[in-house]
């Protein structure tokens, strides 16, 4: 890069996506157009990193074991059981009214996913940027769950499974009735809607947001870490091996309890959706 | 950091991950465990049952040995009886053999010293008179012992 290396600059450049857009002459990658992208961007690191974690899901969770036996399990099959195992109690303990067969493997799917997604905040801040750098590649941003659109894309899903699955279990005029009935009865319908409404939508957000904002900081605080390193002294430097080490480590309590608290606050919302009982 | 379309391409490619582990992730895993833990259960069933009839056929061996032992002494007792009613029977007959035998011999002792006694009698007499005879033949002469003749045969 021509341009000085400053703080604030290694900063930034950590904290923007590769992102790939249309513009007037048509699509482009150009680092320096985004704003005229608009809506109609896609962070291209972001996603890719998000699809191929999935992909290693899936063949961790079924390639990786083509002959499930039946027999004593081992190696990782053992893992993959005792991975659903504790997914499926988890759901179970929080489904208790209905079943569905589909939260499991939501359930699963998310908690798996987003852990890959998380671990991938271990990765030292530098390494696959410059990686990408070297074939050209300015902006490149590795954990899939520092970009709120990753997030909020998930949360996203979850609401509308929320609304659907309230509507198919309460019909149309249940799940109405519980937005404009609560708490107040029928004549204070304005009021319901919207202490109702904000509590409808405030779970979604919270859900990505909370995900989010857990890892932007534990980036952040990775990349503050590394900047120390770079633009101080020997001593500073030695240090910083030292914080890295013990951030690192305190961060994977981090990535894993934010992916079982994503697991588990999808599991509860998708529970009160199939809740039927009156308040 | 803005939000742009990204955002509606994770919410297609969580949709698509969770259909994709809804079909060939979860059911083989589950029904895997599930299977195992029916096997679990049936084995732990069986092993029950095979300790249940353990028992059972201990019970079983026990009373077997009971009445084989307790049978076992009555025909030792049996036994014992028997052998001393031989041996007993067996005294009796040889206790009747020996006094036949006693017997016998007793008689025959006496026979065997009547016929002595008979023998010496008679060879006794012979001895007794050829000895006469002789003391005869020289002390009787028929000159001297003529009238004694005579007499004898007057008696005759």
């Amino acid at each position: 890069m021509a341009k000085e290396l400053t703080s604030s600059s290694y900063i930034q450049h950590h904290l923007t996506n590769l992102t790939c857009g249309k513009v007037d002459e048509g699509w482009t990658c150009d680092p320096h157009r985004v704003e005229e992208m608009g809506f109609w961007a896609f962070h291209v690191d972001s996603l890719g990193w998000s699809v191929f974690l999935g992909i290693v899901f899936i063949v961790l969770f079924r390639l990786g074991i083509p002959k499930l036996t039946t027999e004593a399990p081992s190696g990782l099959q053992n893992f993959v059981e005792m991975v659903v195992e504790f997914v499926n109690e988890n759901v179970r303990s929080i489904f208790t009214s209905a079943t569905n067969p589909l939260i499991g493997p939501i359930a699963l799917t998310i908690m798996v996913w987003v852990f890959l997604m998380n671990l991938m905040d271990l990765v030292p801040v530098d390494y696959l940027p410059e990686l990408a750098k070297g074939v050209g590649l300015e902006y490149f941003k590795v954990v899939p769950t520092t970009d709120p659109n990753i997030t909020l894309g998930m949360a996203l899903a979850v609401f509308i499974l929320t609304i659907f699955y309230s509507i198919k279990v309460k019909g149309l005029k249940g799940f109405i009735g519980e937005l404009t009935l609560h708490p107040f009865g029928k004549y204070m319908i304005p009021v319901n809607i919207v202490l109702e409404g904000v509590n409808f939508i405030a779970k979604p957000i919270s859900l990505g947001l909370r995900l989010f904002g857990n890892l932007y900081a534990g980036e952040m605080v990775f990349i503050l870490i590394a900047l120390m390193m770079f633009f101080s002294s020997f001593a500073f430097g030695i240090m910083g091996i030292f914080l890295h080490v013990g951030w690192a480590l305190f961060h994977i309590l981090i990535l894993a309890l934010q992916a079982f608290i994503f697991m588990v606050l999808t599991v509860v919302y998708l529970a009160m959706a199939h809740e039927t009982e009156d308040h | 950091m803005n939000i742009n379309a990204t955002l509606f391409g994770q919410t297609i490619a969580f949709v698509i991950f969770v259909a994709i582990c809804w079909k060939y992730v979860w059911p083989p895993i589950i029904a895997a465990m599930a299977e195992r833990e029916k096997r679990i259960a049936d084995g732990l069933e069986a092993a029950k049952k095979a300790d249940d009839s353990l028992e059972e056929a201990q019970l079983a061996f026990d009373k077997e040995l009971n009445k084989a032992k307790v049978e076992a002494s009555e025909l030792i007792d049996k036994a014992n009886q028997r052998a001393s009613q031989i041996v007993s029977d067996a005294k009796n007959k040889a206790q009747d053999e020996a006094e036949k035998i006693l017997s016998s011999a007793s008689k025959t002792i006496e026979n065997e010293t009547n016929n002595a006694k008979e023998e010496l009698k008679s060879q006794m007499s012979e001895i007794i008179i050829d000895t006469t005879q002789k003391i005869l033949d020289q002390e009787i002469s028929p000159e001297k012992h003529d009238d004694l003749l005579k007499k004898a045969a007057a008696e005759l």
